[in-house]
């Protein structure tokens, strides 16, 4: 019975340990290799769902992280930045590993990330314990913010602004009268429908029914039905472009006409891809900031990151991913004039760096960038898009 | 870990235990103990973090292995007794220091790690009273179904205390930090070694794990372990000889249960944050996989299952992307490397298999018996004492 | 045209337990639902339950012949997803095949088979590979191969193709009809139709061919029916065929209807279908067909009447009320406990 068959698996397995072993012995000797040029090398720790959850939107987190990150060393100041990217697969229980992973490799002084506010909110502890900066681009929960912790800090506004504009422009602009809201049953889904909720009802508005569905569900065909049956104005869905577009597209195949909102979370060419162009026409949903073309280096990013990713498109928070990290290499430039670049990973100066992004006042490409006593930053725009001729447009 | 105990069954099987296994448990024992400090004092909080992850892990591994190992009973929605104890836990710690005053919050945890455990335990036995008389697989996609039932319920914001989907705590609400941490922090701190909170947390752990581990050996050699053994190997055969079978299961359901709820209520107030997308049936599953893989029934096996499949895909990422393969692997290759994790966990579960079906370590009472399922072996033993008996081995062509 | 009023629930409140209660009642006032709205979803949930029931013969044929969970099951479904992908892509370079209606019908027809056999073979491969050593081993250590294998192909659809998220072509014409208030498209019709077709060519396969007797006399007695001089390992690797290859169709609708697929698309659909085929009575292929539409079914009215939120909880409260009163499910039969 298969003698031959567990011999193979066992050279396999033989060679899969060979090479494991290999590759740490040869590294013993492999350190002295890299430190030839002067520099102080520090890095920059980027966490996003990469493999599993949203992996459009975590790395486009990655590649505007990585401009900011080309950018500093082009200033060659004498200090290096490497990037140290963890996969949190949008998941709370990975997502604390890896910032253990982050916390414990003594050369990383501050980290961009998470994506997930389900993710960002238990790994603020990590870094706070730890004593390095997290600066968040894309987690709109409130709660992060509000742990009481003073090294964490987010690029993006939060929820309450963006629910309470959704429902404003929903109720007031759009003239809706009636809403059905719909979450993924995550926090951040949650958290943003009730925001929604809890505006569009002060507005005047009427909610016509709420719905939990997963972010993992892909049949929505008997809840499109429900919503069709109750004939909102409207629609909004709070979650990520995964389910999202599922949902938008079995709710038009439906035969539902009523106008669909959703928040930061479907900002992406791939909502507007996997619902099918002709269902996506003239959906609506609220993002962070301004659009690309008005926010003030707008243009000068998309040349950059053109010229570094041919061929990819900008998503939702790549500029607030450049931001956030512009935020922390900004903060390095402060810290070298005051502890010095051979300081700079040293508990000093990473307390050094906190304090210096807390004091952040600069121009990202997003606008200008401040932080409140909370960490959440003075930049609360908020843009409406639609989807015209197949593409986010701003309304 | 727990060797320490003999008893008649390992007597008979082993004779006195051998000198390396003494040692091979002493150098175990000191590297738990130890091995965080150390990594601590290095400033590696990753593997005091993976240590106290793993530890967790056990707890659950032999709980389950209680219900799955000993009992033979297939449970695949083991995570929401897990999930039971760390919303209890949690919950209740908001309402305790209300009700008792603030001087009772560093009280809150000790008082309630043994409610939570009960909690779970009942719902255990909630559970299993209803489903009893099912078998095999038709218990195991009910206890699917209760698992699912359970996350979902937590997810909808049931009775409106579970924060839905948002997760533990909420806004304004603070989990309280138990009594024994701050002193732990002020007093055991030398110099650069700081005495931090997840060490405080992976000791408590690891002293939760030995209670479990004391608890389950003893459980192992009662007569409620050999009534398991008996009902697992044939329920009628077991129910003739005046075992009741009912009782038998609420047992193992609850007492497995129980160790669930532990684990929950200390992850919980550990880590700080629940939210129902932690306690999901992918999780279950790891934790089936880690009875089974290490070897059913036994607690070693269970242990070192529990090891291998919380560890092994994190270890693999760590080494990829540490410093000490900085030189060898570029940046893309070591997030390449790390990538590739889980498909050699696959792989490496399907080759284990393959080669040790019975689990690694396999219990020595489980490997003595007779498996229904060992047909081949039970056919060819059949055949030679047939054939000793008819004289058929010889020139049997002729007759 | 309100036929009928039906007192529902409230519509998930998230304040409180959102089963129907009547202060509830009182606050969100009554909901009118029609008979179309009902035949709506009975529409949504037979086409669900048509996927399921494809999926649910896989779980049920190896569980009857082998009894194990086979939990790489739901890959097949997710890998005949992306075959069926790749075969669409091929035969789009070719203008016979878009041109005309025939073209169409034959494209679809070839993707089919293409995925079928891709995916029937993979079965047979992972069979051979991950199973068939243990076919002597402790009850769970396939379940565990099963496990890792289902991983390892997730993850190398992730790290292989992509971890995104991806469209689907739709080559059928688009189209939908109405019927007494109740709309139906071609692809909801193309999956019902064909999903029933194929349960009763199977079933006809089942119990006319000899391989197909051979196989449920395997799943009555297995010894029995090696005595009787059937070759067990064809049994098997032909079970292991059919049942992938169903699976690989029901992925290629699923994409098809939902429009986009994704690595891991398979686990929730194959966790469903499993618990049809239970539902159903495992090892039943009657059973499997009857417990997927019955799950299909009873989730889309739990979802339109009750909450979307909790329908899954609906499903596997039936389920336990189904195992509670009729342990070996709707249609299994009963087994004599052999003492």
């Amino acid at each position: 019975m298969g003698k031959g068959k567990k011999l193979v698996a066992l050279v396999i397995a033989l060679a899969m340990v060979a090479t494991m072993a290999v590759g740490c012995s040869g590294s013993d000797d492999a350190d002295t290799t890299d430190g030839g040029s002067d520099a102080v090398v520090i890095k920059l720790g980027i966490g996003a769902p990469l493999t599993q959850g949203a992996v459009a939107l975590g790395q486009g987190i990655e590649n505007g992280a990585m401009l900011a990150i080309d950018d500093f060393n082009a200033k060659d100041l004498g200090v290096e930045v490497k990037p140290f990217v963890v996969d949190d697969q949008g998941d709370p229980k990975t997502g604390v590993n890896v910032a253990n992973q982050l916390t414990s490799d003594p050369d990383v002084i501050g980290v961009v990330g998470h994506l997930n506010s389900g993710v960002s909110i238990p790994a603020a502890a990590v870094y706070n314990e730890g004593g390095i900066v997290q600066v968040s681009p894309a987690s709109t929960n409130p709660q992060l913010t509000l742990q009481g912790f003073d090294n964490v800090f987010r690029t993006c506004t939060i929820d309450p602004v963006q629910g309470a504009f959704a429902a404003d422009a929903a109720f007031n602009t759009l003239g809706l009268p009636t809403a059905f809201v719909v979450d993924d049953s995550t926090p951040y889904g949650e958290g943003l429908v009730d925001e929604f909720v809890k505006a569009f009802e002060a507005a005047g508005g009427t909610v016509a029914g709420r719905e939990k569905t997963s972010d993992k569900d892909t049949d929505f065909t008997a809840l499109a039905t429900k919503i069709n049956a109750a004939a909102p104005a409207a629609v909004y869905y709070g979650g990520v472009y995964n389910a999202g577009a599922l949902f938008a597209k079995q709710l038009r195949e439906g035969g539902s006409d009523a106008a669909f909102f959703s928040g930061d979370g479907v900002y992406a060419q791939d909502f507007i891809d996997l619902a099918g162009a002709a269902n996506a026409e003239g959906m609506y949903c609220t993002s962070v900031g301004l659009p690309l073309d008005q926010q003030p280096q707008g243009a000068d990013f998309q040349a950059k990151f053109d010229a570094a990713y041919p061929g990819e498109g900008i998503q939702a928070y790549d500029t607030y991913s450049y931001d956030a990290a512009l935020v922390i290499l900004s903060a390095v430039e402060v810290a070298i004039d005051e502890v010095g670049a051979e300081n700079l990973t040293s508990a000093e100066g990473k307390a050094a760096i906190i304090a210096a992004v807390a004091a952040t006042d600069i121009e990202g490409v997003t606008g200008a960038i401040s932080f409140d006593e909370n960490g959440d930053t003075n930049n609360k725009a908020i843009t409406l898009y639609v989807v015209k001729d197949g593409a986010w447009a701003p309304n | 870990m727990g060797g320490s105990k003999m008893d008649i069954k390992t007597k008979i099987a082993s004779g006195p235990i051998p000198l390396w296994k003494w040692i091979m448990y002493a150098v175990i024992m000191v590297i738990v103990v130890a091995a965080p400090i150390y990594f601590q004092s290095v400033q590696n909080f990753f593997f005091v973090r993976i240590f106290a992850v793993v530890g967790i892990y056990v707890m659950l591994s032999l709980g389950l292995n209680i219900v799955v190992g000993y009992a033979g009973l297939l449970d695949l929605g083991y995570i929401a007794f897990y999930a039971m104890g760390a919303y209890v836990g949690i919950i209740l710690g908001f309402k305790l220091p209300e009700v008792f005053g603030s001087g009772f919050e560093p009280w809150t945890f000790w008082t309630l790690l043994p409610v939570a455990a009960l909690a779970a335990a009942g719902t255990g036995i909630a559970l299993g009273t209803p489903v009893l008389r099912l078998r095999g697989d038709y218990l195991a996609i009910v206890t699917l179904g209760f698992g699912e039932i359970v996350r979902i319920a937590l997810n909808n914001n049931i009775f409106g205390i579970t924060n839905g989907a948002k997760g533990l705590p909420g806004p304004g609400q603070r989990i309280p930090t138990p009594a024994g941490m701050e002193w732990a922090k002020a007093n055991l701190s030398f110099g650069d070694f700081a005495f931090s909170k997840d060490l405080f947390w992976y000791y408590l752990i690891v002293v939760l794990c030995l209670a479990t581990i004391f608890v389950v050996r003893r459980l192992d050699d009662s007569r409620l372990g050999r009534a398991w053994v008996a009902m697992r190997e044939d329920e009628v055969a077991a129910a003739s000889i005046g075992i009741s079978i009912t009782t038998t299961k609420l047992w193992a359901f609850s007492l497995g249960a129980l160790w669930g709820g532990v684990a929950g209520v200390t992850y919980a107030y550990w880590v700080g944050f629940i939210s129902p997308e932690s306690f999901n049936f992918m999780e279950s599953v790891l934790v089936v996989c880690m009875v089974v893989l290490g070897g059913m029934g036994s607690i070693p096996g269970a242990v070192l299952g529990a090891v291998i499949i919380a560890a092994l895909p994190e270890m693999i990422r760590y080494f990829a992307q540490s410093p000490l393969l900085a030189g060898v692997l570029t940046t893309d290759q070591a997030n390449l490397a790390s990538q590739y994790r889980y498909l050699v966990f696959g792989a490496a579960m399907v080759i284990m298999m393959a080669f040790r079906p019975q689990g690694i370590l396999p219990s020595q009472r489980r490997a003595m018996e007779l498996h229904p399922e060992d047909e081949k072996t039970l056919a060819e033993e059949n055949q030679q004492i047939w054939d000793v008996e008819h004289h058929t081995d010889v020139d049997n062509d002729l007759l | 045209m309100p036929l009928t009023r039906v007192l529902v629930g409230a519509r998930g409140s998230t304040k409180a337990f959102p089963l129907i209660s009547l202060e509830q009642l009182e606050e969100t006032g009554e909901t009118q639902v029609s008979i179309a709205t009902i035949g709506q979803q009975l529409v949504n949930g037979v086409t669900l339950g048509g996927m399921y029931a494809l999926i649910a013969l896989g779980y049920t044929l190896v569980y009857g012949i082998l009894l194990m969970i086979n939990f790489a099951h739901s890959e097949m479904f997710m890998g005949g997803a992306f075959v069926g992908l790749f075969a669409f892509g091929w035969l789009d370079n070719y203008e016979f095949f878009t041109g005309s209606g025939f073209g169409i019908a034959l494209m679809f027809l070839m993707t089919f088979v293409i995925s079928g056999v891709v995916i029937g073979l993979l079965g047979v491969l992972i069979e051979r590979v991950a199973y068939r050593p243990l076919r002597h081993a402790p009850r769970l250590a396939p379940l565990i191969s099963a496990i890792g294998m289902s991983i390892f192909l997730q993850q190398a659809v992730l790290l292989w193709i992509t971890p995104r998220q991806v469209p689907f072509p739709n080559y059928l014409p688009a189209g939908s009809y109405e019927i007494a208030g109740i709309s139906i498209n071609n692809i909801q019709i193309m999956i019902i139709g064909s999903s029933i077709i194929l349960l009763i060519i199977l079933d006809t396969f089942v119990s006319k061919t000899r391989i197909g007797k051979a196989m449920r006399a395997v799943s009555q007695d297995r010894e029995a029916a090696t005595l009787m001089g059937v070759d067990i390992n064809r049994v098997i690797a032909v079970a292991f065929f059919i049942g992938p290859a169903l699976g690989a169709l029901a992925g290629i609708f699923s994409g098809m209807y939902y429009g986009s697929i994704k690595f891991d698309m398979g686990f929730i659909p194959g966790v469903k279908a499993f618990t049809a085929a239970v539902i159903g009575g495992i090892g039943n292929l009657r059973g499997a067909m009857v417990g997927g539409f019955l799950l299909g079914i009873i989730e889309a009215l739990a979802a339109g009447f009750l909450s979307s939120g909790y329908k899954d909880v609906v499903a596997f409260a039936i389920l336990i009320l189904v195992l509670v009163f009729k342990p070996s499910g709707l249609l299994g039969e009963s087994v004599v406990e052999k003492v």
